[in-house]
């Protein structure tokens, strides 16, 4: 038997800053699109700069603040310790921001700010890797985490090269390994560690039970060997190492689609909320860049790259982060602000919490605009893309304002954690 | 001899609601046996609907003090266990209903 601990659950004054800056940097990372060109090519060095306001500052900064709250829960142990997430958010911040400066303005100041962001995310592995240590039940969320950080510190000694190598003049050849880096992170790091906490997440949301776990065990190892095997291509220069590793990523992708099916027929919960409708343009998002994926192993376009890649980062990974916001948000509130009165006077339930009309306005502009952007780019129509960006920026703004709106939830009732301890 | 009976206990710890779905630990059906002794300790055995609950410690700690609450009742243990885990028929009807799970 295991217990979550109160003193495993960070204090809401840790967490609070990651969703609000990622939120901050979701909500300018889509205004910025305004004044991006879908002509210029994916490794044109806006482009690179926008991808990484966009996946360090908003994807990572969420991934690693809801990591602070879920880590206990996936591994069933307390943090190793807690108190470095304190240091992890304000080097991510500085670090993101110099690193875009530099693709943007200064390339001198690149290997600076990768150098911060190296320091955010040896401290987030480091916490992690001695927390996964101390796991009793090795179960396969367990083991995609750890699998998901192993391919970040590759990435990240990659991705401190590649600067080093722009903005310091390092001998590398960025062209060439700026395809692993982003495998290690999108498919290492990223999916992986979405596939290891789904499967806690949503039959815990969905109260599934009952289900056949074999697919998304499939899923898990080709993922796992398929980053590998894409690194060894790169290392080795043989380009068909390489596509044959991107074409089992998208098998794996498949199986982990077909489990999120498996799980969402065994759901007892069927209300269509808005956290079941975000899931579900999530992943059907997920399943157009599949499409669109495996048409570029065979079509060189770079249309299709760009929608591929807008379907994945701005509908798959956006929609499942800014959905689980929705979750966990108002728990970490109500855990903070609400635990300590259960017994002692009426307490909200946690959808109660929600700013309902906002959240749906959010939805709404939020698809609109992801159809539309997405399809701007896959014609390439510059109107239709920033059409499409227009609609998101007015959801990013609802999605901003829905955020603070859940964290001031309560907030003039000012109890402390230490002095009512339940 | 205890007078206090399984039903008054049910009924305290029926003031329990998990506060993600909204409805209390009794009509979710997590809440397995009560058994109370001759010295009126009552002994109650629970699951949660999923073991990565982040809300585990809470919600058996709630459990136990409701239970401390009934007249009668001189303390309160509570069991967490996985077997049988819980699964969506184990809840009453208003909950299947509400859910939509019937």
């Amino acid at each position: 038997m295991f217990n979550i601990s109160r003193d495993f659950a960070p204090p809401i004054k840790m967490i609070e800053p990651f969703f609000v800056i990622g939120s901050i940097f979701y909500a300018l990372g889509v205004l910025f699109l305004l004044f991006l060109d879908p002509a210029s090519g994916h490794v044109d060095l806006v482009t690179v700069g926008w991808a990484h306001w966009f996946l360090l500052g908003f994807v990572m900064m969420i991934i690693f603040g809801a990591m602070a709250q879920l880590i206990p829960v996936v591994v069933e142990v307390g943090h190793f310790s807690v108190d470095l997430y304190y240091i992890i958010w304000p080097s991510l911040l500085v670090g993101t921001l110099t690193m875009v400066a530099g693709f943007w303005w200064i390339p001198d100041v690149l290997a600076y700010g990768g150098l911060l962001v190296l320091v955010a995310m040896v401290t987030f592995l480091f916490e992690t890797f001695l927390t996964l240590k101390k796991a009793e039940r090795i179960t396969l969320s367990v083991k995609s985490v750890m699998w998901a950080n192993i391919f970040l510190t590759v990435a990240i000694v990659i991705g401190f090269l590649m600067a080093l190598a722009i903005g310091e003049g390092v001998v590398l050849d960025v062209a060439k390994w700026l395809g692993a880096h982003a495998v290690l992170v999108l498919g290492g790091f990223v999916t992986l560690t979405i596939m290891g906490l789904s499967l806690i997440l949503l039959p815990m949301f969905g109260l599934s039970h009952g289900f056949d776990e074999t697919p998304i065990t499939r899923a898990y190892q080709l993922m796992v060997g398929a980053v590998i095997a894409y690194v060894v291509g790169t290392l080795i220069d043989w380009n068909w190492v390489r596509w044959l590793s991107l074409a089992v990523a998208f098998v794996s992708v498949g199986f982990y689609g077909y489990q999120i099916w498996i799980i969402y027929q065994t759901r007892a919960r069927k209300a269509h909320d808005i956290y079941a409708k975000t899931m579900y343009v999530g992943y059907g998002s997920l399943a157009v860049a599949l499409i669109l994926g495996i048409v570029t192993l065979f079509v060189s376009s770079e249309q299709v790259i760009l929608a591929a890649a807008w379907f994945l980062i701005l509908g798959f990974f956006s929609y499942l982060i800014n959905g689980h916001l929705y979750k966990i948000v108002p728990f970490l509130v109500w855990f903070e602000r609400y635990s300590p009165l259960v017994g002692k006077q009426k307490v909200p339930m946690l959808n109660d919490m929600l700013p309902e009309r906002r959240a749906e306005w959010q939805f709404w502009f939020t698809s609109a605009g992801l159809v539309v952007g997405g399809i701007g780019l896959l014609f390439g129509s510059s109107s239709l893309f920033h059409g499409g960006v227009t609609l998101m920026v007015v959801g990013a703004g609802f999605m901003l304002s829905s955020v603070l709106s859940m964290l001031s939830y309560g907030k003039e009732l000012n109890i402390s954690r230490t002095e009512n301890n339940v | 001899m205890c007078n206090v009976t399984k039903e008054q206990v049910l009924d305290s710890i029926s003031t329990v609601i998990d506060p993600e779905v909204g409805f209390n630990m009794v009509e979710l059906g997590l809440i397995y046996g009560v058994d109370i002794d001759d010295d009126c300790n009552a002994k109650v055995t629970m699951t949660l609907s999923t073991r990565a609950c982040p809300m585990h410690q809470m919600l058996e700690q709630w459990v136990r003090e409701a239970a401390e609450r009934t007249e009668g009742i001189n303390e309160a243990t509570v069991e967490v266990v996985w077997e049988p885990a819980w699964n969506v028929t184990m809840a009453a009807d208003n909950v299947k209903q509400a859910l939509g799970a019937m």
